[in-house]
């Protein structure tokens, strides 16, 4: 594959929340806000790229076996890096996203990249592929909190949407992150489908 | 069973290689983010008792407290307050002047459910102060209850009335202790 094509896969083909339905689980938790979809995103690119970049350095030294062990110690190792960062250099943001940050060591998006990616090819590959894996996660967060936010809190970035109406709050909890993901996929499964009988 | 052991010395190495990388970037940043909380604890003080310039630390049984001066003359208190939450602990300060009249409460972490409880330090667009904690500023601590005096966020009653009771309480354990 083109070197390209690495860094455009994660956009939409492998998207990994819509196509891949890797970390569903932050998605869930974090995609109330549009600025808070955001932040998770980032960070979680970050430490993608990061780890990733670790992940490949070191992928012809670790024996096949206990490889799952030695990717997890890296990764939990990066994220602890980045939060200790933000809490000493940049404190603003660390108090806006200080939470998720820790939970992007379970984010199988990352792990699932390691694994998949970074562990089979070079450093170069893996940081492209990591780089639009995140970028892909990070547009699907902020299409998810921006329909949550919009319809469950009436308000977008914050700014009310400018109709009022009451706002129903079942969309802000679980169930409004559910069924978007759910509609969501529904939508681009049949998109796709169309495109494919196009051709 | 030689294969094992290089498992283990794989493995082994590279912990020892995360944990010296980790303690090194801990000793570097442990001085920075014990500066950074001195620095927003000392800017929630001054929030909860506007106008104060000192603060004095001070502990009565299980209470933790801080007298606040003003050019040297005591004006309130600033309480150190825990309380748990619905999705955990909340660390809170909240000040009061010397008749037991709220001068601010500041929310320092908490757990609560993003989008629901965690609004309680929502700021508005175009507004400085929460405006769940603005409710509080120039009410008597004994007299402040939910539904009462106090408008509780929608959907979070619990960690609307967890934060009131606590401030509420803790104001009126304060007051007893000093005598008044």
């Amino acid at each position: 594959m083109r070197i390209t094509g690495e860094l455009v896969k994660g956009l939409w083909r492998e998207n990994p929340t819509f196509r891949m339905m890797l970390g569903l689980c932050p998605t869930l938790a974090v995609s109330t806000s549009v600025v808070n979809g955001l932040g998770m995103g980032i960070s979680a690119t970050f430490v993608l790229v990061g780890s990733s970049a670790m992940v490949s350095m070191v992928r012809n030294v670790v024996p096949e076996k206990v490889r799952i062990p030695c990717f997890i110690v890296i990764i939990a190792t990066f994220v602890t890096i980045v939060e200790l960062m933000m809490k000493a250099y940049t404190p603003l943001l660390s108090r806006s996203l200080g939470i998720y940050v820790p939970l992007i060591v379970v984010n199988c998006v990352v792990l699932g990249r390691a694994e998949a990616f970074a562990s089979k090819k070079g450093v170069w590959r893996s940081v492209l592929d990591a780089l639009g894996m995140g970028m892909g996660f990070t547009w699907a967060l902020c299409v998810i909190s921006a329909i949550r936010e919009v319809a469950g809190n009436g308000t977008i970035f914050g700014y009310p949407v400018g109709v009022s109406f009451s706002p129903p709050l079942f969309m802000i909890l679980a169930p409004g992150a559910l069924l978007t993901i759910g509609l969501l996929i529904g939508l681009i499964n049949h998109l796709s489908l169309r495109e494919d009988g196009r051709r | 069973m030689g294969q094992m052991i290089r498992f283990g010395l794989v493995l082994g190495v590279i912990c020892l290689v995360a944990t010296l990388v980790l303690a090194a970037v801990h000793e570097v940043t442990k001085p920075k983010i014990e500066e950074q909380a001195r620095i927003e604890r000392e800017a929630a003080l001054k929030e909860v008792s506007p106008g104060a310039d000192t603060f004095k630390a001070e502990t009565a049984d299980d209470i933790e407290y801080y007298e606040a001066y003003k050019g040297g003359e005591l004006t309130g208190y600033c309480l150190k307050l825990m309380a748990r939450g619905y999705g955990g602990y909340i660390h809170m300060v909240a000040g009061i002047d010397k008749d037991g009249v709220i001068t601010g409460v500041r929310i320092l972490e908490h757990a609560e459910t993003p989008g629901l409880g965690s609004k309680m330090t929502e700021v508005k667009p175009g507004e400085e102060d929460p405006w769940f904690l603005r409710q509080f500023v120039g009410k008597s601590a004994a007299s402040i209850e939910v539904k009462k005096n106090i408008d509780a966020i929608t959907g979070a009653t619990i960690s609307s009335r967890v934060v009131t009771d606590a401030v509420r309480e803790g104001a009126d354990k304060l007051m007893k202790k000093l005598g008044k």
